[in-house]
């Protein structure tokens, strides 16, 4: 059974709520029926009747037995405004009330109240746009204020291991995290590991230097990351900073690494110093050792939603609601 | 198109708390004003309000500075 099989399989029959905003996208419908079908999830779609009637006619198929709701017409309007407004003092009713009605917030204020266990975009809109909706409906999860992102790395074979998986992040958000932001990827993508891995996770951050072999600023960066994340997870198994090799291969762990480290060599999951090594390290993962690059994934808020490529298939929109679900 | 202008100025002063002096047709709303970048989609909603229109989400992102907001918001006023 393929990694994604496993997923599906972990979240199928357990009636979780997945809400789709983008109901004016055929491919949502298509998505949605499926999931609905094949027992993943209940799919909750979101629009106005009329874009939702043209896609469904697109489509092909029905939504018959799927809720479908007009963010601007339902009854929890009223009761998302207040949620939304919360304890802040900058915003008026008027302009809560528009906030969330739009799909995408209207999802996000589902995921925070309850009444969907995540929620699926990002085929319609901009990356940036999901992420406003996750940080200012759905929240930030407690004690990380950086939303960043996460790929599902499937090593073929490493090591004697066949389908070995990883995570790496942050590859696809943040350009140039400073030390706080770097220590909330390094956070959000243990708890993003706990979900999709088996084994527990072992965060390394990553560097061109190891346990202080090099001395530069950016070195300085990681290792202030590491003691901020520390600081914030002690029990966390976190560790660095490393070089890739020190992270990952425990015969140059035994040889570099000085002092005890349950990171060292086993490491699971990896965090880039910045953009630059992330994107560049998961593409040539990808292309050179033929892993599977499964993600981006969205990670930091208080409930895990993800945001999809535009280029997405149906079967992008299926898998990554498993994916996303089986997080929780 | 002044009225639209100020009205647009009134509503940047008291989203982003900003002096009004400060706002030209350059001023970019997140670089120049302050806007937080995530926060920068419930100024969106604060225009929506003002005038009662709603901006598609393509639309709202393309609006980065005070004069494109005044150029979108008085095309879709007089459309």
């Amino acid at each position: 059974m393929g990694i994604i099989d496993g997923f599906i399989k972990k979240v199928s029959g357990r009636n979780l709520k997945v809400v789709l905003p983008e109901g004016s996208d055929e491919r949502i419908i298509l998505a949605a029926r499926r999931i609905k079908d094949e027992n993943i999830a209940e799919p909750i779609v979101l629009g106005k009747p009329e874009k939702i009637a043209e896609a469904i006619e697109k489509a092909g198929v029905n939504l018959d037995g799927i809720t479908v709701i007009n963010p601007k017409e339902s009854d929890k309007l009223a009761e998302y405004t207040q949620k939304y407004i919360g304890n802040r003092d900058d915003i008026s009713e008027g302009i809560a009330k528009r906030m969330v009605s739009k799909p995408l917030f209207y999802a996000g204020m589902m995921v925070k109240c309850g009444d969907a266990d995540t929620m699926i975009a990002g085929a319609a809109s901009a990356t940036a746009s999901v992420i406003q909706a996750g940080v200012l409906a759905v929240g930030m999860a407690e004690g990380i204020n950086t939303p960043s992102s996460f790929f599902l790395m499937v090593i073929p074979e490493y090591l004697g291991e066949t389908d070995k998986p990883y995570i790496f992040a942050d590859c696809a958000v943040n350009i140039n995290p400073n030390a706080t932001e770097l220590a909330d990827i390094a956070l959000a993508s243990a708890s993003s590991a706990k979900g999709l891995l088996t084994d527990e996770p072992k965060v390394a951050m990553l560097s061109f230097s190891t346990k202080g072999s090099a001395s530069h600023a950016d070195v300085d960066k990681v290792v202030e990351a590491l003691e901020i994340a520390k600081g914030k997870n002690p029990t966390l198994a976190i560790d660095g900073e490393f070089q890739a090799d020190s992270a990952i291969v425990p015969a140059v762990a035994a040889k570099k690494v000085k002092g005890e480290s349950t990171v060292a060599g086993y490491a699971n999951v990896l965090i880039f110093p910045d953009l630059d090594c992330g994107n560049v390290a998961y593409k040539l993962t990808q292309r050179l050792a033929k892993a599977d690059a499964i993600g981006p994934f969205l990670q930091g808020f208080a409930t895990p939603i993800s945001d999809l490529s535009r280029g997405a298939s149906v079967e992008d929109i299926v898998n990554t609601t498993a994916i996303t679900l089986a997080q929780l | 198109m002044s009225d639209v202008a100020d009205r647009i100025r009134k509503v940047t002063v008291e989203t982003l708390k900003v002096d009004p002096g400060r706002i030209t047709d350059d001023s970019r709303f997140v670089e120049d004003l302050g806007a937080e970048s995530i926060q920068s989609v419930e100024l969106v909603a604060a225009f929506e309000e003002e005038f009662d229109i709603e901006m598609d989400e393509e639309a709202a992102l393309g609006v980065k500075t005070f004069g494109t907001a005044v150029e979108f918001i008085s095309a879709m006023l007089s459309a």
